[in-house]
């Protein structure tokens, strides 16, 4: 699982007869530090994520296969919409434990 | 899923039965970059995948990587580890408020 940022939606003239009436977002994934890694990703969406909000991803294609049946190729899939991420910054001059 | 662009397509001789009949597509994955300055470049490492969908060189797909791959043919176990899951019509960034560009066709 990995966080990426909502960079637009996708219009399919044709995809596979198991994803019949998804919703189908543009997103790159994100390094810890907030920044995108450049190259885009095809999410299935379910939970109704926007341009620029940020959702955790899953690429365990096992919860598309149980809800779109077992013939479906999906695999990344948005299992949620991300409130907030906390990384702790180290303090300057901190000392670093052993 | 990943995005790339249709560069052609492979047909085996011979080949293993489980991929009599399919047809394989020759893929370059695209950078956002490229997506966005709809340039036709790509700048992936190509590589080669199933499709069912009939997509046509210079075409945007989408393709799922990895055991998935494999999914549509189930329950036959075939060793596909790349497919075609969608062609890309067109792609929309920005939301309704913002500006809206169509990023792609």
């Amino acid at each position: 699982m990995f966080l990426a940022r909502i960079d637009g939606t996708v219009v399919p003239a044709a995809k596979h007869a198991s994803l019949e009436g998804c919703r189908f977002l543009v997103a790159q994934r994100l390094e810890s530090d907030g920044s995108s890694t450049g190259e885009p990703i095809v999410l299935i969406d379910w939970m109704g994520a926007g341009y620029g909000s940020t959702v955790l991803v899953s690429t365990d294609g096992g919860i598309a296969r149980e809800r779109y049946g077992n013939t479906s190729p999906g695999r990344m899939v948005v299992a949620g919409i991300v409130d907030q991420v906390y990384i702790p910054q180290p303090k300057v001059g901190m000392r670093r434990s052993a | 899923m990943r995005l790339g662009i249709v560069r052609g397509h492979v047909t085996l001789n011979p080949s293993i039965p489980e991929l009599l009949g399919k047809t394989l597509v020759v893929l370059e994955p695209v950078s956002m970059a490229n997506l966005i300055a709809n340039n036709g470049q790509a700048g992936g490492k190509a590589l080669i995948a199933v499709d069912a969908l009939g997509a046509a060189k210079g075409q945007l797909v989408a393709f799922s990587e990895g055991g998935e791959a494999a999914n549509p043919f189930w329950p036959a176990q075939v060793p596909v580890d790349a497919y075609c899951t969608l062609i890309v019509d067109s792609i929309t960034t920005g939301n309704a408020q913002d500006q809206k560009t169509e990023v792609w066709k």
